[in-house]
């Protein structure tokens, strides 16, 4: 899941940041801003794992933000977190299942 | 609204319903036993949290899918006269996410009509029809909105991200500079990584035609403060700056 490269060559894979769960960045690809992406997906994952967490849902595992423009993917495993922006939007299943594959092979 | 709510329980997998207006206040919900108001308060304002962080990197976003070990969330934006208010549904793994999705588009409509249609405040008039729906299973009001200012207007996106954190905002010189940084320090201990995006905001609101500078460094620690909802923790903050 770690190998950034490989995540940013899925088709219409527009960026990727890789991060962890405590918002610290640790890189990205044809992102200008990976700090920001990366505190907030963090954030954004922390918050959503806590309504999990009151809900007995378990443990956040990815979250898709969609919307006309772009679809933003946040993967999370092990403490780690891989933002990546889908444009256009339609190919997010796409690039789920790409994803979902990556993380199957690199965990 | 009760029926718009059940629409959606009736989809296969669904435990629970939520709609909540920006401020996580619960506007109304169904569900299972378990879900009782409470819960679902608790989980409105997480939710909300979550999606004001979403917000300023996507202000376009209609739709966020949360996947956990043992079920899903679903989120859909509904863009009402005066406000986004937002519609959840809570389920097992065995939901079928596009068909729910779908199923979320026509509740989410006809939500809006009720809220265009209704009273002349979109949750007075949720809260009216919660409180008559009361006796019927699991439809509720509950206490207002907690005092967090709402970063939903930011003018943030995504696309408009250019540089590496804090350098984005421009400042006077560097002892501006520096402390920008310290107050974006001094916030990560009570608001978590986010507090450099806080800062950013911040600086945008205070001095949005100029650069930052030490002159403006009371209101903009006053504007974080109200980040911080613990008034002890926004004390000690304000007081950690003062120095």
């Amino acid at each position: 899941m770690a190998d950034l490269a490989s995540t940013a060559r899925i088709p219409n894979v527009a960026s990727a940041v890789l991060g962890d769960l405590a918002g610290g960045f640790h890189d990205a690809i044809r992102e200008g801003d990976g700090e920001a992406v990366a505190s907030v997906a963090a954030f954004v994952a922390s918050s959503l794992a806590r309504a999990g967490e009151e809900l007995g849902l378990g443990a956040v595992r990815r979250v898709a933000i969609v919307g006309e423009q772009r679809a933003v993917v946040v993967a999370l495993s092990g403490g780690v977190v891989v933002t990546v922006r889908v444009e256009p939007p339609g190919a997010l299943g796409a690039v789920e299942k790409a994803l979902d594959a990556s993380i199957g092979r690199g965990g | 609204m009760d029926a718009i709510l059940q629409s959606l329980m009736d989809l296969s997998g669904v435990t629970a319903v939520l709609v909540f207006d920006p401020g996580g206040q619960l506007l109304g919900h169904r569900g299972h036993a378990v879900y009782d108001e409470g819960l679902c308060a608790q989980v409105s304002g997480a939710l909300a949290k979550a999606l004001d962080a979403v917000q300023l990197q996507q202000e376009d976003w209609e739709t966020v899918t949360a996947q956990y070990a043992d079920g899903k969330i679903v989120l859909r934006r509904v863009l009402a006269t005066d406000r986004t208010n937002v519609l959840a549904v809570v389920a097992d793994g065995t939901l079928n996410v596009s068909f729910a999705t779908v199923a979320l588009r026509v509740a989410a409509g006809k939500l809006k009509r009720l809220l265009e249609g209704g009273a002349s405040s979109s949750s007075a008039g949720l809260g009216s029809s919660a409180a008559a729906a009361r006796s019927g299973p699991g439809t509720s009001q509950t206490s207002p909105a907690d005092s967090r200012p709402t970063l939903a207007a930011s003018g943030l996106s995504w696309s408009k991200i250019s540089n590496v954190g804090l350098s984005r905002v421009s400042v006077a010189d560097p002892a501006s500079g520096a402390f920008l940084g310290r107050c974006a320090k001094e916030l990560a201990q009570y608001v978590g990584p986010i507090a450099k995006v806080y800062v950013e905001e911040a600086v945008r609101r205070v001095v949005p035609d100029a650069p930052f500078a030490m002159a403006q460094a009371r209101p903009l620690v006053e504007d974080l403060a109200a980040q911080i909802e613990d008034a002890d923790d926004r004390a000690a903050f304000q007081k950690s700056l003062a120095k």
